[in-house]
C-alpha cells in the first residue's frame, strides 16, 4: 500500500511540476467539445447522438493523455529503474490510480462543458454524474493496461491506440446507453442497468490490471 | 497421408456444397443460402481460437515457456484467418439475403470488433522487438481481451435493447431441416480439421524459427535494412579528364 501511495504521489508531484498531462488532456477535451459545439450550433442533437459524441470525446481524451504516465518512463529511460525498485503490481496500481484521477478531472470538465456547448439538457443529473465517474474509472484502468503493455515498442504511441480502441468499445456501448438515458432519450432503468454493467467492467479491469501487468513486468517481461 | 486426407475432405465439402439443393423457406436467394455451410463453422472456429488465445496467454504467464507463446502466435493468426473469412462470407450473405453489404447488425458489428481485437494482438506482436517482453505483453493482452470478447460474442447480441437480423434460435429450434441441418456440421468438422492442421504447422514453424535464431542468428528478414546507397553528384568533366572549373 505504501508503494502504491509513493508511486501515486510521485506521479502527482511530477504532474504539478510540469502540468503536461492535465494540459494535454484539458486542451484536447476543450478542442473536441468546441468542435462538437460548432457542429451542433444549428440544431441541438438528440440524446442518443449527444451520448455518442460525449463518449467519443471521453474515449479520445483518454487514449491521447492517459498512456503518458507509462510511456514517459520509457522515454526518460527510468522504466527499468522503477521496475527494479518497486513491486511491479504496486507500480502499475499507483500509475493507474493517477491516470484514473486525471481522467476523472477531464471527465468533470467535459461533463460541464458538453451540455453547455451543445445545448443538450441533462434530464437525469444523478445518472449523468455516476455514469461519468464509472466511465472514467473504466477508461483509466483499461488504457493504463494498454499503456503498460506497449512499453519497449519503438512506436508505442501509435500501438497503444491500436490496442486500446477495440478493448474499449464494449464499455463505450454501455456508457452510451447510460448517457442516452441521462440526456432524456430512453428509459432511466436501462440507463442504470448500463451503469451497473459498466461498473462490473471497470471492476474487472481494475482487479485484473495489476496482476496482469505485474506478471508481464516481473520476470523476463 | 493426413494432408492427402484433408485435401480429399476439402474437395468432398466443395462437391457437397454444389450438390445440395436450394433451401426451402423464406430466403431472398434460396440458391445462396448454402453460404451458411462456410459462414457458420468459420465463426465457431474463430471463437474457439479466440478462447484458446486466452488459455495460451495464461499458460505462458504461468510457466514462461516460449512454446506457449508460439501456440499463442499460431492461434492468433489462424483465429484471425477464420474471423476474416467469417466477415467476408457474412458480408456477402448480408448483401444477397438482406440487400445490404453492411447494416450494423449487432452480430456483424461485434464480430468486426473481435476481428479488431485479433488484429491488435498481431500489431502488438509486431511492435515489440524483445522476445520475452513480446511474449509477456501478447499473453497479457490475450487474457485482457477475453472479457470484451465474451461480452461482444455472447452478451451484446442478446441484449433486449438490440435487434439482430441474425436469428439466434434457428439451430436450437431445429429450423434448419434435412441436409441443411447436417451439411454445416460436416463442413464445419472439415474446416476445424483444416484449422488445427494450419495451427500445428504454424506452431512448428515458429518453434523452428526460434531454434534457428538461438543457434544460428537472426533471420535475414529481422536484420536492419541495407544502408541507403551513397548519393552521387554529377560533375562535369573537361576534355583533359579532370573536373571542370
Amino acid at each position: 500500500m505504501d508503494e502504491i501511495l509513493a508511486i501515486f504521489l510521485k506521479e502527482w508531484r511530477t504532474e504539478l511540476r510540469a502540468r503536461n498531462g492535465l494540459f494535454v488532456s484539458f486542451t484536447f477535451s476543450l478542442l473536441s467539445v468546441v468542435a462538437m459545439g460548432f457542429a451542433c450550433s444549428i440544431r441541438t442533437p438528440s440524446g442518443s447522438l449527444g451520448a455518442g459524441l460525449f463518449c467519443l470525446t471521453l474515449l479520445f481524451a483518454a487514449v491521447v493523455s492517459l498512456p503518458r504516465t507509462f510511456l514517459s518512463e520509457e522515454d526518460q529511460g527510468t522504466f527499468e529503474l522503477l521496475r527494479t525498485l518497486a513491486d511491479p503490481g504496486a507500480a502499475f496500481t499507483g500509475k493507474m490510480l493517477f491516470a484514473t484521477l486525471l481522467m476523472l478531472l477531464t471527465g468533470a470538465l467535459l461533463g460541464v462543458l458538453f451540455p453547455i456547448l451543445t445545448g443538450l439538457e441533462v434530464k437525469q443529473l444523478d445518472l449523468y454524474i455516476v455514469a461519468i465517474v464509472v466511465e472514467c474509472l473504466a477508461l483509466g484502468s483499461a488504457v493504463s493496461l494498454c499503456g503498460a503493455l506497449v512499453l519497449g515498442s519503438p512506436n508505442r504511441w501509435v500501438v497503444v491506440g491500436v490496442l486500446a480502441l477495440p478493448l474499449l468499445i464494449p464499455q463505450l456501448a454501455m456508457a452510451i446507453g447510460a448517457f442516452r438515458a441521462a440526456l432524456g432519450d430512453g428509459f432511466v432503468a436501462a440507463g442504470w442497468q448500463n451503469v451497473a454493467g459498466l461498473g462490473g467492467y471497470a471492476l474487472a479491469s481494475v482487479a485484473s490490471g495489476p496482476s496482469l501487468v505485474g506478471a508481464v513486468w516481473r520476470r523476463g517481461g | 497421408m493426413r494432408r492427402l486426407m484433408l485435401a480429399a475432405a476439402i474437395t468432398a465439402s466443395t462437391v457437397l456444397y454444389f450438390l445440395v439443393p436450394d433451401a426451402a423457406g423464406a430466403w431472398t436467394r434460396p440458391d445462396l443460402a448454402r453460404m451458411l455451410f462456410f459462414h457458420l463453422p468459420c465463426a465457431f472456429a474463430a471463437t474457439l481460437f479466440l478462447i484458446a488465445m486466452s488459455w495460451f496467454g495464461w499458460r505462458y504467464l504461468s510457466t514462461r515457456r516460449l512454446e506457449w507463446d508460439a501456440r499463442l502466435e499460431a492461434a492468433t493468426e489462424v483465429g484471425l484467418l477464420f474471423a476474416s473469412l467469417t466477415m467476408v462470407t457474412g458480408i456477402l450473405f448480408s448483401q444477397v439475403q438482406w440487400n445490404a453489404w453492411w447494416n450494423w447488425d449487432p452480430r456483424q458489428t461485434s464480430f468486426l470488433l473481435v476481428l479488431l481485437l485479433m488484429g491488435a494482438s498481431v500489431a502488438l506482436r509486431g511492435a515489440l522487438p524483445d522476445e520475452h517482453r513480446r511474449a509477456s505483453a501478447c499473453s497479457a493482452y490475450a487474457m485482457a481481451t477475453l472479457l470484451p470478447s465474451i461480452f461482444l460474442l455472447f452478451v451484446y447480441p442478446r441484449l433486449p435493447t438490440t435487434y439482430s437480423l441474425h436469428p439466434s434460435t434457428t439451430i436450437t429450434n431445429g429450423e434448419l431441416v434435412g441436409i441443411y441441418r447436417y451439411s454445416p456440421i460436416l463442413i464445419g468438422l472439415v474446416i476445424l480439421w483444416f484449422g488445427i492442421v494450419a495451427y500445428r504447422s504454424k506452431v512448428k514453424a515458429v518453434l523452428l524459427e526460434k531454434e534457428f535464431i538461438t543457434h544460428v542468428g537472426p533471420l535475414e528478414s529481422d536484420l536492419d535494412p541495407a544502408p541507403p546507397a551513397r548519393v552521387g553528384r554529377a560533375v562535369r568533366v573537361s576534355s583533359d579528364g579532370g573536373p571542370e572549373g
